[in-house]
């Protein structure tokens, strides 16, 4: 069993931090001055687990999430639940038949030059705001900043929410598309788990001991950029 | 000059006229291998950046494990000032750079370079440069957290200049460690402890020994042995 698929199949709320490392101060005369460090911007999600997991039937859970650990990384998605589907859900009007031959030009600093668009009308829109593109093979999702429509160039230029930080080169890569785009997360406060008794179940007179599930606190999700 | 060896006359368009900037830092470390060989050096290059940036040729990784660096003095007037940069012990050789290595003397050079709206880095300019002065490591065992970093400490080159002796004992002995031939300092150990009479007759008495006590002007003697000549 994938330990961080079921936990975010099965969370009670979803928490997305993706703000940047920045420093501002406000001068005397109120001012706001900032300063940022480029980093990777790596997804931190915030995931609260109810306390009505029977522990029975969850052992597989357990251990999944003690095999991680807090030093593991899993490649997980929001496509794979038809309740979180719609989270990232495409927002564009390109059918899959028209976005799938769609390549990479280049990718220079946040901006990411797409080339073989579908023949459509200029005004149709290819991207909305916050719909997640992800290069080829490439681990690291990235979000359209604006919405783009079609035009009538051979490329359009998409502002991405981070710079590029993959290694190696895009150019001729196809994209996969809103909730066809993984995460690779790992979890470094990994929480505990508490068995409260609970969650009996009887049978022809018969009762089976069970305990309900309990975590420690809520689990932080990490992307893991070491390798981008 | 600046504190530490940057022109203080430094323009930096980056961050004129502008509420918002975005830089990184880069560390350039030059270790010596062999005091006696200069161009014997290994460089390590490492920055808070977040891809490879080549900055004069030299390719600096995100990857080198630098988890901050200090402040540095930033003043009008010439002064000294240190840093530290913290590296992580995990995974990295930066354990072994502080171990493995003649890292106490090396050369640091910490650059800041300014990325433009589309995180594209521009122009880069000197921040600090010294010379690392001594190093440490870490580990911080907390429960079942186990965190483990590498420090190293830098001094700019004004401390390192400011505690320089310089100068020459005026005796033969110290004399002569650059010019073997130079004879000016023979006869300081024939006077040494005394007196010279500055103002006296030069053909009737030209010492006075012992403490001095009599003769005109036997206050004006001193004993020149063992004094160094600061700058």
């Amino acid at each position: 069993m994938a330990g961080l698929q079921t936990i975010i199949n099965k969370c009670n709320a979803l928490n997305i931090d993706r703000r940047k490392v920045v420093g501002i101060q406000i001068t005397r005369n109120e001012v706001a001055r900032t300063s940022e460090t480029p980093t990777f911007q790596p997804w931190r999600m915030t995931l609260s687990m109810p306390a009505s997991l029977a522990y029975q039937t969850n052992r597989d859970l357990i251990e999944a999430l003690d095999t991680l650990d807090r030093n593991t990384p899993e490649v997980v998605t929001f496509s794979d639940n038809v309740c979180l589907s719609w989270i990232f859900k495409y927002q564009g009007t390109m059918t899959s038949i028209q976005r799938n031959p769609i390549t990479v030009q280049s990718f220079v600093g946040n901006v990411l030059t797409l080339t073989n668009l579908p023949a459509i009308g200029a005004t149709r829109v290819l991207f909305q705001p916050n719909d997640l593109i992800q290069i080829g093979n490439k681990t690291y999702p990235f979000t359209s900043t604006t919405q783009v429509t079609r035009g009538t160039g051979t490329t359009v230029q998409i502002i991405t929410n981070r710079p590029n930080i993959l290694t190696g080169s895009v150019v001729g890569n196809t994209l996969k598309y809103g909730n066809d785009c993984e995460f690779k997360m790992f979890c470094p406060n990994m929480p505990t788990y508490t068995l409260v008794p609970g969650g009996y179940a009887q049978s022809s007179g018969v009762t089976t001991n069970n305990a309900l599930l309990s975590f420690s606190d809520d689990f932080n999700l990490y992307e893991w950029v070491a390798t981008a | 000059m600046g504190s530490n060896g940057v022109v203080m006359s430094q323009n930096i368009p980056e961050v004129q006229n502008t509420p918002a900037i975005s830089s990184a830092e880069f560390v350039k470390l030059t270790i010596f291998n062999d005091f006696a060989d200069p161009t014997d050096t290994t460089v390590y290059t490492f920055s808070s950046a977040y891809k490879p940036e080549i900055i004069d040729g030299q390719s600096y990784t995100p990857l080198g494990g630098m988890l901050a660096v200090g402040s540095q003095n930033r003043d009008l007037r010439v002064t000294s000032g240190d840093t530290i940069i913290a590296l992580s012990g995990i995974g990295a050789d930066n354990i072994f750079l502080v171990l493995g290595t003649k890292i106490r003397g090396s050369e640091v050079l910490i650059s800041r370079g300014f990325y433009n709206d589309q995180g594209i880095l521009g122009n880069t300019y000197t921040r600090f440069r010294g010379i690392i002065t001594s190093y440490g490591i870490q580990e911080d065992r907390e429960g079942n957290n186990d965190t483990f970093s590498c420090a190293v400490s830098a001094s700019s080159y004004v401390n390192v200049l400011g505690n320089r002796i310089a100068g020459r004992k005026t005796n033969e002995e110290s004399w002569k460690v650059f010019n073997p031939t130079d004879t000016s300092m023979d006869q300081v150990y024939s006077i040494s402890g005394v007196n010279f009479d500055f103002g006296g007759d030069a053909s009737s008495k030209r010492t006075v020994s012992g403490g001095g006590g009599g003769g005109g002007g036997g206050g004006g003697g001193y004993n020149d042995r063992g004094r160094y000549q600061e700058r």
